[in-house]
């Protein structure tokens, strides 16, 4: 392929010149270059190699469908494998080279597996390595043996492995019209949907607007400009670099926007590309046209392309793409390329298989040296790393049989068109075949999307305005809009008949016919997969690979379709079609995850003291989404010892934790009490102004769903506090219960965790640290707050303040909950009492220590399969009224003696430990499920060992004279144990009562 | 409740400074502008079915406003604004929520609850839908709008108010919210006041 750059022509600016490298050599090209033009115009033929087989490739396209010039674009962590260079914009500083293939793509040594491509048919690994091993040998170990150097072998571009240090950006936008496609057709959509009144935006994959019209000679670009001023004065959004690729319900769109991929450096403040989700009311697919190759003899070869990508390397590139073309068609679309090209200086030969050609087309080359040739077909292509000459065949009676030769340096072809009805068949709509335009078509649907120009099957320019026209006018009536509608188009425009042709074999001759060069599908492996079964279009696209690679079948499908079709003696109709799928073009995962990553990657909640903690040495830890404090070190402390400190000074004297994690939710109105009565297992109906209560809930089918307290402040006002695990379920569980059970109850809800700052002060010196907080000293006397009350005051410099005398760690303890704002001044006025009284801050660790020393349950044994009487609360289970889940709390196998009940655990071998997730077993059966398992352990600083809590079959009354063994089979560590009540620590509550 | 003398912390408070950054323009303006709104004053007040008109009666007066608004709607009053953000429940800010019997309704301080950003500037709309899946189109939002939302699952509530929008976010999620918005901004060229 002798291609070269014309003095003059096309659409590149030839004053702005633009370095880039291709595999390590410097070239040039120009603005409006792609890589693949700027490549041909340097002369650059091989520029990939091929999946399995290794065979060199070229530039096949000018477009998405390209499957030849796959390259790896960038270096390091931006390395990018598999990009189309006929769709990569040219900018200054790129950097490209060849993929799959040692050393070069030029001098590949894996071309040597082109010798043995017989071998490497459909199925070959399935025969290869899958079987019984001890019949074949074949089976996972000899798999795993050669998966590497097969991997080595074949595939395609290698991503990078490190980081990918760019940014992506979602985005969303609303539409009436959705215009997909910048072309004659999409633009006449949009400027007419637009002029009726209608909100339109209008998506372009490529960098210009214009769609065909780009590709045609200079004379079409008045036209092209014309029709981009419309849209433009009618307000229509435009949007170009912009790929739909996907089609969702209700008007739901898929974009990826390449924001910055085209430009040189890197902005640090934009993103690489924006991921957008569009909602339209209606969408119109202008989605264009691909022309299809047909399968002969090396047909991949670099120097075979398709015409229309000869024509927009010629018009819109400014470059020669060969000095000796032989064109090879079975359509019209071909003569006026054939015409152009001779006009700009290459010998034009055209072969035509048909048997007619209108006297117009042999007019049109009238006055040229372009020699038409019908009833021929390409055979066979010479050369291996270029064309050197074309052996073509010639039809007769009895099929095609050698015609002759012709030398070239560039062979284009056109096996006729298949409209882009992808995004269509992302709705599940199959496309239906269309015998006279020999292509499928999109169905008629009843939802509001509408197909408009050459993704109609109309190949005729002024049809495809308008049908652009009709679709823009016919949108615009549905939407309500007071216009005319001109009447659709239909399908065709050309003024002969396509004649269907597939492939071109003569018999006897044996070659090798690509019908998907990206995966090395072909003719031979569609009749392969026919004889082994393997008929279904389904069943045939996964034994050959055939429309699996990056292209998603737009080069090979319909050609695979039609030599199944003839293998089983039936029409394409008959056979199917396989369903597009998003995306219709890679998406980088990249674009997908957008910017959530990284410490972004999930919502991160900070509670108000978050950086009060901080400057005080908290180590933190994550708790749902919430950033906690795990442990306060001091020096040379690690956690084992923080904690274990921690948990033993709250038990001496006092400590300060922070408890803004935990669910708030304000309960108001008349019928609040009643309400809480109906949630909480317990009985609330009676519980006095100024105190709280613990509560149990259940589900509707009698399990634990949380455990919180209530604090009633007045008749109509109470503060309910759950879990920090279940607080989001609570609030929805509470809200769909006065939503659909109980919309008689004049009750709301309100979450109120994020107004509230809390703080737990624990240890015997609690009183006198919060005492001297504030304003009032004798408000927090035994008297005036006793055990499980509440109220209203004011700490120091009147921050307002809610207290409650609870107690999670069994130590004389009160909550205190201030307005967020204030957090960090609470801590500020209690952490200088703590301080004065010798405490400490204590964080999640030992808290955690503390309440498995008394036996209180959390979100590790409130599981979803724990029972009321399981976790040791039977007695909160009311008798006397009616609540969620009382019904079926009472099942017989909720209510068996033997179900595995809360329990405390003790190594029996006081210096032993064991682990939370093992499970407790007989100690004569170490064996199966076990007996019940281990949901926490802690060191206990109070017993001076290691203590844990779990389940175990009949709880602990059960095994006080038997022994149990804590199995580890991950650890392989077995731990004898004593089964204990779970109260292991001041089983009688005194210490928090005085 | 009553308010401390002490001040407020804001959520944000230590995380951000003022200034320009990202694309500015040539003549050095900003296509988006953020700033923390401080010491938000917000009371929820609600009401039954039967008293809705009542309820609404009463905050339209505390806040010296025609009427209260309906769903989805905002009404800027002479001493406060009123946002219908649930069909049975406003937000009043600005002013405190008036005694409401709870016979009629409920009232609740949420002042601390919430961190609010204003958002303004020449792309205030665009910027917002790089996170927001509402509708701001004009006609689909316009001025005196109100919507519940969500941006990378914490739920927002967004206000178009006169020239700018006021974004509410839960007052844990808001640093986590604001350096996503200060990071995305900074395309479209960012000033924080």
């Amino acid at each position: 392929m002798k291609s070269r750059r014309l003095e003059q022509g096309g659409r590149i600016d030839r004053t702005k010149s633009i370095g880039f490298a291709w595999d390590g050599k410097n070239l040039t090209g120009y603005q409006g270059d792609t890589l693949a033009s700027a490549l041909m115009a340097s002369g650059q033929q091989v520029l990939g190699r091929s999946f399995k087989y290794h065979r060199p490739r070229g530039i096949m396209s000018a477009g998405v469908e390209e499957s030849g010039a796959l390259v790896t674009l960038g270096k390091g962590s931006r390395a990018e494998p598999n990009i189309k260079a006929t769709t990569q914009e040219l900018f200054e500083g790129l950097e490209a080279c060849g993929q799959n293939a040692w050393p070069s793509v030029r001098h590949d040594l894996g071309a040597l597996n082109s010798l043995f491509s017989r071998f490497f048919a459909a199925g070959f690994y399935y025969k290869t390595f899958m079987g019984p091993k001890a019949l074949s040998g074949r089976g996972t170990g000899f798999w795993m043996l050669c998966e590497k150097i097969i991997r080595q072998a074949a595939g395609m571009g290698k991503a990078s492995r490190e980081p990918d240090p760019d940014c992506y950006d979602h985005a969303h936008a609303h539409c009436d019209v959705l215009v997909v496609g910048g072309g004659p057709a999409g633009l006449s959509a949009a400027t007419v949907a637009a002029r009726a009144g209608l909100d339109v935006l209008l998506v372009e994959q490529d960098f210009e607007l214009g769609g065909d019209l780009l590709n045609q000679p200079e004379s079409a670009d008045q036209q092209r400009k014309k029709l981009i001023a419309e849209a433009q004065g009618q307000g229509v959004r435009a949007m170009t670099r912009t790929t739909a690729f996907g089609l969702y319900d209700h008007g739901v769109v898929g974009l990826v926007e390449r924001v910055s991929d085209h430009l040189p450096g890197i902005n640090q403040h934009l993103p690489r590309q924006r991921f957008w989700i569009v909602r339209s009311s209606h969408i119109i697919l202008a989605t264009g046209a691909i022309e299809r190759q047909i399968a002969f003899g090396n047909n991949d070869r670099p120097g075979v392309m398709t015409a229309s990508a000869g024509r927009a390397y010629l018009n819109r590139f400014g470059i020669l793409p060969g000095a000796r073309i032989v064109i090879a068609t079975n359509n019209d679309s071909t003569y006026q390329t054939a015409t152009e090209l001779e006009d700009a200086g290459a010998v034009v030969s055209l072969i035509d298989a048909r048997e007619n050609v209108r006297s117009e087309l042999i007019g049109l080359l009238g006055g040229s040296n372009i020699s038409l040739r019908i009833r021929a077909a390409p055979l066979s292509v010479k050369g291996m790393q270029c064309i050197k000459a074309l052996e073509y065949t010639t039809a007769t009676s009895q099929g095609w049989e050698h015609g002759g030769v012709e030398n070239c340096d560039l062979l284009l072809v056109s096996g006729g068109w298949s409209p882009v009805v992808n995004l269509l068949s992302h709705l599940g709509y199959k496309p239906i075949w269309n015998r006279e335009q020999a292509c499928f078509v999109a169905p008629e649907t009843d939802i509001p999307v509408c197909m408009a120009g050459s993704a109609a099957a109309i190949w005729n320019h002024e049809d495809c305005l308008i049908s652009g026209q009709s679709a823009g006018g016919g949108v615009a009536k549905l939407l309500g809009c007071s216009v005319r509608q001109k009447k659709a188009p239909k399908a065709g425009g050309w003024g002969g008949p396509i004649m269907p042709m597939y492939e071109v074999a003569v018999k006897g001759r044996r070659l090798k016919s690509l019908v998907d060069p990206q995966h090395d599908v072909t003719t031979d492996d569609i009749r392969l997969a026919h004889r082994e079964g393997f008929v279904s279009v389904e069943h045939l696209k996964r034994y050959t690979t055939l429309g699996m690679a990056t292209d998603g079948g737009k080069v090979g499908n319909v050609i695979g379709l039609a030599l199944m079709a003839e293998a089983l003696g039936k029409d394409i109709p008959d056979v199917g079609t396989t369903t597009f799928r998003p995306p219709y073009t890679p998406v980088s995962i990249g674009t997908l995850r957008g910017r959530n990553v990284g410490e972004h990657f999930r919502p991160l909640r900070r509670t108000p003291m978050h950086d009060w903690n901080l400057e005080h040495g908290a180590t933190m830890t994550m708790a749902g989404l919430w950033h906690r404090p795990w442990y306060f070190a001091r020096q040379d402390e690690g956690i084992e010892q923080a904690y274990i400190r921690e948990a033993a000074m709250v038990r001496e004297t006092v400590g300060l934790c922070d408890v803004t994690s935990l669910g708030k939710i304000a309960i108001q109105g008349p019928d609040a009490t009643e309400f809480l009565n109906r949630v909480y297992t317990n009985p609330f109906a009676r519980l006095p102004i100024g105190k709280a209560r613990y509560g149990i809930m259940l589900r509707d089918d009698g399990m634990v769903m949380d455990d919180g307290t209530a604090w009633r402040f007045s008749e109509t006002e109470y503060f309910m506090t759950t879990t920090t695990a279940h607080a989001a379920k609570v609030m929805t569980w509470l809200e769909e219960l006065l939503q659909t059970r109980w919309q008689d109850l004049k009750v709301h809800v309100t979450s109120v965790s994020e107004q509230w700052a809390g703080c737990a002060v624990a240890g015997p010196k609690s009183r006198e640290v919060l005492m001297a907080s504030l304003e009032n000293r004798d408000m927090l006397s035994n008297e005036n707050l006793p055990f499980m009350g509440v109220m209203e005051m004011q700490m120091g410099e009147g921050i307002p303040c809610r207290i409650a005398r609870i107690s999670f760690s069994g130590e004389l303890a009160y909550e205190v909950y201030v307005p967020s704002d204030y957090g960090a001044a609470m801590m500020e006025l209690l952490w200088e009492q703590a301080k004065v009284a010798g405490g400490c801050l204590y964080g999640l660790e030992a808290l955690g220590a503390l309440r498995i020393e008394k036996g209180h349950v959390t979100g590790a044994e409130l599981d979803g399969r724990v029972t009321i009487e399981d976790a040791g609360l039977g007695k909160m289970a009311s008798t006397n009224k009616s609540y969620i889940g009382k019904s079926l709390k009472n099942r017989p196998e909720l209510v068996r003696e033997d179900r595995p009940r809360l329990v405390g655990i003790k190594p029996s071998d006081r210096s032993k430990t064991f682990h939370a997730g093992a499970i407790l077993c007989r100690h004569d059966q170490v064996s199966g499920m076990g007996e019940g398992w281990v949901t926490a352990v802690t060191h206990s600083p109070a017993l001076g060992h290691w203590i844990g809590l779990g389940f175990i079959a009949g709880g602990h009354e059960q095994w006080k004279e038997r022994k149990a063994i804590v199995a580890d089979p991950l650890r392989r560590e077995d731990v004898e144990v004593e089964i204990v009540s779970p109260h292991m620590f001041d089983p009688k509550g005194e210490r928090m009562h005085v | 409740m009553s308010e401390s003398g002490i001040p407020r912390i804001s959520a944000l408070s230590g995380h951000y400074s003022t200034g320009k950054a990202g694309e500015i323009n040539a003549d050095g303006s900003v296509g988006v502008m953020l700033e923390n709104v401080e010491g938000l004053v917000l009371y929820q007040v609600a009401g039954w079915a039967e008293t809705m008109d009542k309820v609404g009666a009463q905050i339209a007066k505390a806040a010296k406003a025609v009427s209260a608004p309906g769903p989805g709607q905002v009404v800027t009053g002479k001493k406060g604004v009123l946002l219908r953000v649930e069909p049975m429940k406003w937000w009043l800010t600005d002013v405190a929520a008036p005694a409401i019997s709870p016979a009629h309704g409920t009232t609740l301080d949420l002042s601390h609850s919430r961190t609010r950003i204003r958002i303004r500037g020449s792309h205030a709309g665009e910027f917002l839908n790089r996170f927001l899946p509402l509708d701001l189109r004009e006609r689909a939002f316009p001025r005196g709008s109100v919507a519940s939302s969500a941006i990378h699952h914490v739920g927002v509530t967004l206000w178009c108010a006169d020239g700018h929008y006021d974004m509410f976010v839960p007052r844990g999620f808001a640093l986590f919210v604001w350096e996503g918005l200060v990071d995305v901004a900074r395309q479209f060229g960012l000033e924080i006041v």
